[in-house]
């Protein structure tokens, strides 16, 4: 994870977006948290394997031609429940009232994204009943 | 949490070999927060990532049901979801290839979380600059040639503009700024940018065209230094150069600087100096004077004059008439009631030119006919009309 370095050091963070086709199913019905998802690794060549469930997806590395900011909302004003990385405020006003009142929603930014590693070659299944060399 | 062992095995199946691939090997499970709604994905434009970086702020304004817009300094966004068909996970502690040290001499297991995940964000798009403010307050003060001896140029108490003032006056970028001040053929003028009277603006063109024709000078070669000379008693050399940039294109030739002039250029202005004079003229006769005061060897043509004027078909006999783009309403709506009260019918061709301006960042002029005009049939060719009653 790269910090871009600026005069005042208050850039936000930079992440990594890893873009997949279709969607990620999980087995068990009880929410994505704390599950696994996969296995990220990379070739000599550089190249970008990921292995989910029965799943293998070759992909690439791409520099995105429009960042994207990962926007965080935040219910209140208060700056202490701020964490140290969010700097950059988004206010939401509404454009009836000026007044930034209980009604208006703030985020601020998590971090940008600059690049990507996509995963766009259709998955090859992984056969498991392979009997193992002796 | 899985270990190495797992992950070797895992890949032995996926039939990858280990000597194949570089040391760190990324497992990927969701975190704590990525259930939870309060994170959203924004696209973002150059300006906007240094701005985000250097810290500030911004604003989006808007209801739920509206559009929300997105204000940066001088700059407004319309903001749009965009969906995509595709997972669009967020992870914080990955790293690409060439951020991988492989100073470690075997395989390890990186466990990372995956903060968020989408599939879709917001998509941004830039408002067209408002740059008709731009030649109104510069037509505020014309510049109408060099004072007259012994008389100081009587403009001394109207306001004149630096860039620096343009930028604050003008909700557009630098960039924006000079290339329409180019289009509208301004010049600096003692550090203050100045637009040019029109009446002024044509002089000097007949003053280059005229010498061009008695010289018998190719129009595509145009001395600058002969230029300067014989017109130096007419008109400063300053505003000859000036000319002769806003009408056509600089190059050098066995180290003299020519000047090839525009064709559809100063046609163009030739026949803004003869519509500006009457309200409607005959298309016959119009067109014969307008070839006759070109000069030599160019062509005049009516596409040339898409925007600056348009032709009546319909009338008898075919008339033609001054109708610039840029005296037209800059608000979508206002300038679709406007030309419907002129013209109740338009063709495509003929309207086109006057909406061009319009449309947005991936907008097309056939989209915005679609949500501001009501099209039928008229004689086999398709026409527009304004979507409610319009006295004409």
């Amino acid at each position: 994870m790269e910090k871009r370095g600026s005069v005042d050091g208050s850039s936000p963070p930079e992440w990594l977006l890893v873009e997949l086709q279709g969607e990620v199913i999980t087995r068990h019905n009880s929410g994505l948290a704390g599950n696994v998802m996969g296995d990220l690794l990379y070739t000599k060549e550089g190249v970008p394997v990921l292995i989910v469930g029965h799943h293998i997806l070759y992909g690439k590395q791409v520099k995105l031609e429009k960042p994207f900011a990962v926007l965080t909302k935040h219910s209140s004003h208060s700056q202490d429940s701020l964490g140290s990385h969010d700097n950059s405020v988004i206010t939401q006003v509404p454009m009836e009232t000026n007044q930034q009142g209980p009604t208006s929603t703030s985020y601020s930014v998590s971090a940008l994204i600059k690049r990507k590693l996509i995963f766009k070659t259709r998955p090859k299944p992984i056969i498991t009943n392979v009997p193992k060399k002796v | 949490m899985r270990t190495l062992e797992e992950v070797r095995a895992t890949l032995e199946i996926a039939k990858l070999k280990e000597e194949d691939l570089q040391k760190t090997i990324h497992c990927l499970s969701f975190g704590d927060n990525v259930s939870s709604a309060d994170y959203c994905l924004m696209e973002l434009d150059d300006t906007l990532c240094k701005h985000i970086e250097a810290g500030q702020s911004l604003v989006i304004r808007g209801d739920k049901d509206e559009r929300a817009v997105l204000c940066s300094g001088d700059n407004t966004y319309d903001l749009k979801i965009a969906d995509t068909s595709n997972l669009l996970l967020f992870v914080p502690g990955c790293r690409t290839p060439d951020q991988l040290t492989n100073s470690q001499d075997s395989s390890h297991v990186a466990h990372t979380q995956i903060w968020g995940f989408c599939n879709s964000y917001w998509e941004l798009r830039k408002h067209r600059p408002k740059l008709k403010k731009l030649k109104k307050i510069l037509m505020e003060n014309p510049y109408e040639g060099p004072a007259i001896r012994g008389q100081e140029e009587n403009t001394e108490n109207r306001v004149k503009y630096t860039m620096e003032d343009l930028l604050e006056r003008i909700q557009a970028s630098e960039e924006e700024i000079k290339t329409h001040l180019e289009t509208i053929h301004a010049c600096q003028i003692d550090g203050y940018w100045r637009v040019l009277d029109f009446d002024y603006e044509m002089k000097l063109l007949g003053h280059v065209t005229q010498l061009v024709d008695s010289e018998s000078w190719s129009f595509n070669k145009v001395p600058l230094q002969n230029s300067l000379e014989e017109l130096a008693p007419l008109e400063p050399k300053e505003m000859i150069e000036h000319c002769l940039n806003c009408y056509g294109k600089r190059y050098n030739e066995n180290d003299k600087v020519f000047y090839a002039l525009h064709e559809d250029k100063v046609c163009r202005g030739v026949a803004l100096m003869l519509l500006q004079n009457a309200v409607k003229f005959n298309l016959r006769e119009f067109q014969e004077v307008w070839q006759q005061s070109v000069p030599e060897g160019m062509s005049t043509r009516l596409d040339q004059l898409k925007s600056v004027a348009l032709v009546d078909r319909t009338s008898r006999p075919e008339t033609i008439c001054l109708l610039r783009v840029e005296d037209l309403p800059e608000d979508t709506l206002e300038r679709f009631n406007h030309l419907f009260t002129l013209r109740e019918k338009w063709t495509e061709d003929d309207i086109t030119p006057y909406i061009q301006d319009l449309c947005g960042e991936k907008q097309t002029t056939g989209a915005l006919l679609t949500k501001y005009a009501r099209s039928s049939m008229q004689n086999g060719i398709k026409v527009f009309n304004s979507r409610r009653p319009v006295a004409t």
